[in-house]
């Protein structure tokens, strides 16, 4: 028997410059019963959520079909760790609408991404470089030992390394 | 003129039937940086993950792969409230964040598909009543907001290595002003009886409680003060919109998430005294430099209008973060504060607050935190050595 999809969803995040002090990321969702768009605009140099709109077109969660006025007061707060915790905060008291925070979340994890990948394109393409190069990150951000697994005891990124804490 | 695209992230997930009682969901989840991909099983009766499987097209680091078999954790976990919490614990730590990403968006999947076969969801969505309308284009304002946030996952405790006093410094009292014990907060992983012992083992003259949004029982702080002889005072850290505050003399009980603006008022009118808890608390592969910011730029800040002084030795953020906030207070005149944000008994002491005067109950502490004579100190690594 052939094997169809029942449910599907896609979700598309993507970060513009506006210009120098200004980014713009928009959240765009779409599946089996729900379409919806959040778009946030931030401020530099401190990552300050200047603007957000947000549009619910279809749902079949009844909260996702009110307005979305509630998203204004993720205005003002910045980008950045602990995030989620403010939004929940803030909005989850205003709304049952999930899924419109994490939209909003989406797009702030776009906007740090954004300057992960610049980070990024700084690593070695040699992969022994590369280690030498993390390793000397985490020695120097302690706080990335055990982040992860590629950052976790047993890599090679973090050999020789003493965990944190142990100091 | 649209301005170019600096990063784009999409992601893909489909949900079939497998058999009778079994969803497959698979997921794709492709950016500028990472491409991966996850399968995963789930019961359709009770929405446990039965099996998960993953990989990589494109990774960052050499040692991404690592990240494959840490999925595994995630078997046995239930698409039910938590399970975020659940899978940033078992997957986003141990094995990856992009994965747990996908992972909770397949789970999300899942749900609503479970639910529209279980017929408790509508099979049409409806769409948005007239009124609906995009908001906010012209929304702005002015106050910004320091991000803070949930702990990750606490690491297994470690033993506590011997160490002995080296040289204290004289006179004063040496305190540490923002630690975190279980369970009134629950990411510490610090007991307070085992959390004051090693304060009183490495020679501290006190420490502070500083659980997140916990008003610490006067009496059962008194108790603990009898029972270990030891000084304990009470404070609380309490998160704003523009981040977390580490406040004294403040006993209202404060849940959620409250405006920095009323904190302030409730603070001052106990005649209390408000401490920005690691206010340049950042990212993990880039820094305040990459985004253009400036000790002189941070001062601005309005947040800083509002506080009393500001902690510049936060064990959880990096030196580098920690000589930022310095800057920052000095520009301000503001005074400094230590304290080692612990959440396990190790921490303790990390950093500390020194006072030039004695300290002996929370009325010594609020009229010294006023005075304003007191100094950061990075206590274990200055004052402590192994023996």
């Amino acid at each position: 028997m052939p094997r169809i999809t029942c449910f599907s969803r896609n979700r598309s995040t993507s970060v513009e410059d506006v210009d120098d002090q200004t980014l713009r990321c928009t959240c765009r969702l779409q599946d089996t019963l729900m379409e919806a768009f959040v778009e946030i605009t931030v401020g530099l140099p401190d990552l300050e959520i200047t603007s957000v709109k947000g549009e619910v077109k279809q749902a079949n969660d009844a909260s996702c079909l009110e307005a979305t006025d509630f998203l204004q007061q993720a205005v003002g707060v910045r980008v950045g760790p602990g995030m989620q915790k403010i939004f929940e905060g803030l909005l989850g008291a205003a709304t049952d609408c999930k899924q419109l925070i994490f939209m909003l979340e989406e797009c702030c994890h776009g906007i740090i991404l954004r300057f992960t990948k610049d980070a990024v394109e700084k690593f070695p393409a040699d992969k022994e470089e590369a280690i030498t190069y993390l390793s000397n990150d985490v020695k120097k951000h302690i706080r990335l030992y055990n982040r992860c697994a590629a950052f976790g005891p047993g890599s090679r990124i973090v050999e020789g390394i003493e965990p944190p804490h142990s100091a | 003129m649209r301005s170019m695209l600096q990063y784009m992230r999409n992601k893909l997930v489909n949900i079939s039937r497998e058999d009778e009682n079994t969803l497959l969901a698979y997921g794709v989840l492709d950016d500028d940086l990472y491409s991966l991909w996850i399968k995963a099983t789930i019961s359709l009766s009770n929405l446990e993950i039965l099996s998960i499987e993953g990989g990589w097209n494109r990774f960052t680091t050499p040692e991404c792969w690592r990240a494959i078999a840490p999925l595994q954790e995630a078997v046995g976990l239930r698409i039910e409230p938590g399970m975020r919490q659940n899978i940033q614990k078992a997957v986003s730590r141990k094995a990856c964040r992009h994965f747990a990403n996908i992972l909770l968006e397949c789970c999300h999947t899942a749900k609503e598909a479970a639910a529209l076969m279980k017929g408790e969801r509508p099979e049409k969505a409806k769409d948005v009543p007239e009124r609906t309308k995009p908001v906010g284009e012209e929304a702005t304002k002015e106050i910004s907001a320091a991000p803070v946030g949930p702990r990750e996952g606490v690491a297994e405790r470690k033993k506590v290595k011997k160490r002995a006093v080296r040289t204290k410094p004289s006179g004063g009292t040496v305190i540490d002003l923002h630690v975190h014990t279980s369970p009134a907060s629950p990411c510490s992983s610090a007991p307070v009886d085992e959390l004051i012992e090693e304060a009183k083992r490495i020679g501290l003259d006190g420490i502070c409680l500083t659980d997140h949004n916990y008003v610490w029982d006067p009496e059962e702080v008194n108790d603990l003060r009898q029972k270990h002889g030891f000084l304990i005072l009470r404070g609380n850290e309490i998160t704003t919109n523009q981040g977390d505050m580490v406040v004294f003399g403040l006993d209202k009980d404060i849940k959620g998430i409250i405006k920095l603006e009323e904190l302030r008022e409730e603070v001052l009118n106990a005649g209390g005294f408000m401490v920005v808890a690691h206010p340049f608390r950042g990212f993990l592969v880039f820094n305040v430099g990459q985004i253009g910011l400036t000790p002189e730029k941070a001062m601005e800040r309005p947040l800083f209008q509002l506080v009393d002084a500001v902690e510049v030795m936060n064990s959880k953020v990096t030196e580098d973060e920690n000589d930022f906030a310095a800057k920052v207070a000095e520009g301000l005149g503001l005074p400094s504060t230590g304290g080692s944000d612990a959440h396990e008994v190790p921490e303790v002491g990390i950093y500390t607050t020194r006072f030039f005067a004695n300290i002996k109950d929370e009325k010594d502490l609020i009229k010294a935190l006023k005075s304003g004579n007191y100094e950061p100190l990075a206590y274990r690594s200055e004052y402590l050595e192994e023996i």
